[in-house]
């Protein structure tokens, strides 16, 4: 027993104020929504789930990343996202390669010595004819994505056009980040931009 | 132990920890509305990510974490808030239902306490924390916690003793 044992329970015996009833039907309203949003967009809705479990679970960016490309099915969503990702990785290597093939040619017409102190980014690349070989073993493929909602907001109810039903809008901001890596030489390349999405949920009147 | 998730009837769940999560809330707020708005914010963040209602010192820092940002959002609101913060305004009342003036004058008293130790004080008796799970919902160490439930309970005394 301690000096404030009879002050504890006195202040035990204090009750709190019971939230509203509207507060429950408040949370039902809102799981219910959540689930609609779920079902009508599935694939969205795991994409937000996945980056949040990866966000909560991950301290390590490179990791996260390495997890969810191996453990995550390859849906056609991400399949386009992967070709999408690995043709701009395609566009970006061939513009490097020609930069780093000019910068070769200068610098052996103003030297003896071929070395450049520009190494170019592949090094079983020798020469214009071999930029399809070294593309061919030497290439950036997509090693991860994260999609960060760092802010939602309800926008409140609208009518659509025509549309007797109401409507919620949500708009959620996002962070998007996209990366590759190849595997011969290690070199990884980030894409990061901000985004914006708005969303609009039927609402039923139940 | 059930997570939020899984709960089939959630209402039960909530009806126990309501009340406790509503008075944590309106630490933060002027109006139960505002406090209401917050503990639904956080329940349904909660249950979306499938915690577990066992770890409660996650559910009270994500109450906890909501509520800043409301104020955050809100500039004129958050200077205000402050002020009251810095000051130990008392117009910023947990919510009680009391039976008589005895009670009537723990509650004041209650809300004349300064923030940290209200904030503890309202973790470890109406919602029964532990000082570890106080500890982790507050971002403090777990002594910190303790004496400053001992410096609540002893600025109380005081108060509620006749002059």
């Amino acid at each position: 027993m301690n000096d404030f044992s009879e002050l504890e329970n006195d202040l035990k015996a204090l009750r709190p104020a019971r939230p509203s009833p509207v507060l429950f039907e408040r949370i039902e309203e809102a799981m219910t929504e959540d689930r609609k949003v779920s079902a009508a967009s599935n694939s969205r809705w795991t994409w937000r789930r996945f980056t949040e479990w990866s966000r909560s679970r991950a301290s390590d960016i490179e990791g996260r990343l390495g997890r969810a490309k191996e453990g995550r099915p390859l849906t056609p969503f991400r399949l386009g996202i992967g070709l999408a990702a690995a043709a701009a990785a395609v566009a970006l290597l061939i513009a490097r390669i020609n930069t780093d093939q000019t910068r070769n040619e200068d610098t052996e017409i103003a030297q003896d010595s071929p070395s450049s102190q520009t190494k170019p980014i592949l090094p079983s690349f020798s020469g214009r004819s071999g930029v399809d070989e070294s593309m061919s073993s030497n290439k950036f493929v997509p090693s991860g994505a994260t999609q960060v909602v760092y802010n939602t907001r309800n926008e409140g109810l609208q009518f659509a056009d025509g549309s007797k039903q109401p409507l919620r809008r949500l708009r959620y901001q996002t962070q998007q980040t996209w990366q590759w890596r190849n595997a011969s030489t290690g070199a990884s390349l980030r894409v990061s931009y901000p985004s914006e999405e708005v969303v609009l949920i039927p609402v039923s009147g139940q | 132990m059930d997570n939020i998730a899984s709960y089939e009837n959630w209402k039960n769940c909530f009806s126990e920890i309501g009340p406790g999560l509503l008075l944590f809330a309106r630490q933060w707020t002027r109006s139960a509305a505002d406090a209401e708005d917050i503990v639904q914010e956080a329940f349904v963040k909660f249950w979306r990510r499938n915690h577990q209602i066992s770890n409660r010192a996650l559910l009270y820092a994500t109450v906890r974490s909501i509520a800043l940002d409301f104020i955050r959002r809100d500039k004129r609101r958050a200077r205000r808030e402050a002020t009251v913060f810095a000051e130990a305004d008392p117009t910023i009342e947990p919510q009680f239902e009391w039976e008589d003036e005895a009670q009537s004058a723990l509650a004041a008293a209650v809300s004349c306490l300064p923030h940290d130790q209200r904030e503890v004080l309202v973790l470890k008796i109406w919602n029964e924390l532990t000082f570890s799970e106080i500890a982790g919902a507050l971002g403090i160490s777990q002594n910190t916690a303790a004496s400053r439930y001992r410096y609540a309970l002893a600025h109380l005394k005081k108060s509620l003793q006749p002059q």
